[in-house]
């Protein structure tokens, strides 16, 4: 057990050397924060909602087993949250709707799209997202960007892990479905 | 689709994705939640203290006083005779000691009173007076570990 493993900060805590949580905090408050605001959409919500995560954390911290990853753990922590608050305003997720691309214009799309400026495709990638169902976009970060498997992105979200297999698919092609569209619009506009 | 088209698409999206960047909190925001901890964490030791039992649990008070006040009626109701100056006790040594000193003012009252506490077997008080100890320990410790606490944090 190093310094760069969590575990080694949860003992630490546990032996009572609260300030230690500080390092995980720091680690994890990013993608806790950024699941929190793509389902809240407010940033004021999403940074106290963020922040009782962390109080929830550590309150359980004793209930962690280390059975999956504390990230798992706390994104799961951050989900349920995020659900129970969404629930109490009644909220419910968008739909996703069902143009979906071909798998070759798929290919197409990420070929055009590695063409596009730099800062271009930060800026599409952003949008395409956004226009996502707010439970997809939490799928699509966790499963490519965070490096969670579906098994736990099945622990934190309750879906089963065929639901989750599913529905990163679909969204994924959802995504270059917008990028296509977006882009369209952007080859129209140059000529 | 086979397999491998689907592990190469998902790679070049995971790809894409890595370039996004994340949104971040407020800057001072593993202050604002340490902060909240610390607080957290000062409140549970508060209810740790809170949790905390004296040595005589009320209960046990109540069963001596509750004993102490069933001897004293027992004496009265059983007509005893108010004790002596020759009696041994605590009582009896103070009353000994009024009388050497000739008080005007003590009255037949207050004799049969100190004769009544004289009857009362000197194994009581010396329950009912290392119970106060107890007590005067518990309280001592405790106000003592709360002071302690605050002053940690």
């Amino acid at each position: 057990m190093n310094k760069t493993d969590d575990i080694y900060y949860i003992e630490a805590v546990r032996n009572g050397n609260i300030q230690a949580f500080s390092y995980l905090v720091e680690k994890y408050q990013k993608l806790v924060y950024t699941l929190a605001l793509k389902l809240l959409k407010k940033p004021e919500d999403a940074e106290e909602l963020a922040q009782d995560t962390f109080i929830k954390a550590f309150q359980k911290l004793d209930t962690y087993e280390g059975k999956s990853k504390f990230s798992t753990w706390l994104y799961s922590i951050t989900y349920n949250a995020c659900i129970s608050e969404l629930r109490k305003r009644r909220i419910e997720f968008k739909l996703l709707d069902d143009r979906l691309i071909t798998d070759q214009d798929e290919q197409k799309m990420n070929d055009y799209y590695r063409e596009t400026k730099k800062e271009d495709q930060e800026k599409y990638l952003t949008l395409a997202l956004e226009k996502l169902p707010e439970d997809d976009q939490v799928l699509v970060t966790l499963y490519y960007y965070e490096n969670q498997s579906m098994d736990e992105i099945s622990t934190i979200t309750g879906l089963s892990v065929s639901n989750v297999k599913i529905k990163i698919h679909r969204a994924r092609k959802r995504m270059y479905s917008l990028l296509q569209e977006m882009l369209k619009e952007e080859i129209y506009s140059l000529l | 689709m086979n397999l491998k088209d689907m592990n190469k698409l998902d790679k070049q999206f995971e790809e894409m994705m890595k370039g996004m960047k994340i949104d971040s909190p407020s800057s001072d925001f593993t202050l604002k939640v340490m902060s909240r901890i610390q607080a957290e964490a000062a409140v549970q030791k508060h209810h740790l203290l809170q949790n905390y039992q004296p040595v005589i649990s009320k209960r046990t008070w109540i069963i001596l006083i509750s004993i102490f006040i069933l001897l004293i009626i027992y004496i009265t109701v059983s007509g005893k005779e108010p004790a002596t100056g020759t009696d041994s006790g605590f009582w009896s040594v103070i009353s000994g000691s009024l009388n050497q000193l000739h008080v005007k003012d003590t009255s037949t009252i207050w004799q049969k009173g100190i004769g009544l506490f004289s009857s009362v077997p000197t194994i009581a008080y010396l329950i009912l007076g290392a119970s106060l100890a107890l007590w005067t320990l518990d309280s001592y410790f405790t106000h003592k570990h709360q002071t302690s606490e605050i002053q940690v944090n």
